[in-house]
């Protein structure tokens, strides 16, 4: 299991923990203590990634475009942030 | 001004908001406090990366998840007051943009310490602070067509209790841990430098709030709706799996 977290300039903290095999996301879990209305869309998302390849460009499209297509309010952090805290982690050595 | 268990009064505050969205009740204010103390997490925070557990049982404190976002607190049963406040989702004072919907909300904090003679700010996005310090940590969660917003007033603080319960991520503090997080808090009773009683501060919240909010407080109970969503929601507050789902 690979984890990730990241306190947000002047935000919150976003944290992620992420099994991938043959580049694939075999688990995904986010926690923090952001805000993000509906609270249910965080299911949404990981249910969305998982199975997901783990090409970068791809994951952040995923990601961005289920926050906006959801037109999800998150306060404390942004899209691009759970993108970012899924690829520092996939880039961390083991598993 | 009430003291529950933790599943009771998460149980109470999501009955005042349900009640609220379907205009069972008015708009409604409401103070509390715990007991047992309790250690409560944010809807999306992590148990293992939160909470010293061995720490939580060996005070006897219980665990807690609410179902808005935010960060973990100590509930504490001797150092503070916890209050909530329920609104209309669409009652036009309350913004739809989240850090102006928690200034509007928050006014009455700062206006309570100021009738308590405490300079206080707000600090987007939740927090009230005095001098840089956290007095007060707030969240809100728009459900049934209802705003919940509750938050925590630090009165009193026992800094072994909250940073032994409380792991505190070191992507949030450096070294010399529980020196740099005693520093970033304070209380009531540490502005003042006075014994301040829980109802003190309670009489100068309601002053406080009825400013900010334009509101005049009447004195009520809880209606048996309530009592009977209270009942409901507290199987599933107090259920293992919603508290360690993350």
């Amino acid at each position: 299991m690979k984890r990730f977290a990241y306190k947000v300039p002047g935000g919150k903290l976003v944290c992620v923990k992420v099994q991938e095999e043959a580049g694939i996301i075999k688990y995904i879990q986010y926690t923090g203590d952001f805000f993000m209305a509906p609270e249910g869309d965080l299911e949404e998302l990981e249910a969305r990634l998982f199975g997901h390849k783990t090409e970068q460009d791809s994951m952040k499209k995923t990601i961005n475009d289920f926050f906006s297509g959801k037109k999800t309010v998150i306060a404390g952090a942004s899209a691009d942030d759970f993108a970012f805290v899924l690829i520092q982690a996939l880039n961390k050595d083991g598993n | 001004m009430k003291v529950n268990d933790a599943y009771t009064n998460m149980a109470v505050d999501e009955s005042l908001a349900k009640a609220r969205g379907e205009n069972k009740i008015p708009d409604t204010l409401r103070f509390y406090r715990w007991k047992p103390s309790a250690v409560t997490l944010g809807y999306f925070q992590s148990v293992e990366d939160e909470v010293n557990e061995e720490a939580l049982r060996s005070f006897g404190f219980n665990l807690n998840r609410r179902i808005s976002g935010g960060g973990a607190v100590l509930n504490s049963e001797s150092g503070e007051i916890t209050y909530s406040i329920v609104l209309k989702e669409d009652d036009p004072r309350v913004s739809k943009d989240p850090v102006e919907s928690y200034r509007f909300l928050c006014q009455g904090l700062i206006d309570a310490l100021a009738a308590l003679g405490i300079k206080a700010d707000f600090k987007p996005i939740n927090d009230i602070i005095v001098n840089g310090r956290k007095i007060s940590g707030n969240a809100q969660i728009r459900r049934y067509g209802a705003v919940l917003h509750h938050g925590t007033m630090l009165v009193d603080f026992d800094a072994r209790q909250m940073f032994g319960v409380l792991k505190i991520s070191k992507e949030k503090l450096s070294d010399k841990m529980i020196q740099q997080a005693e520093e970033r808090v304070t209380t009531i009773r540490r502005e003042l430098q006075r014994h301040v009683s829980f109802n003190e501060v309670r009489d100068a919240l309601e002053e406080g709030f009825q400013k900010a909010l334009c509101a005049e407080l009447v004195k009520g109970d809880l209606t048996t709706y309530e009592e009977q969503l209270i009942k409901e929601f507290h199987s599933r507050y107090s259920d293992q799996k919603w508290i360690y789902r993350r």
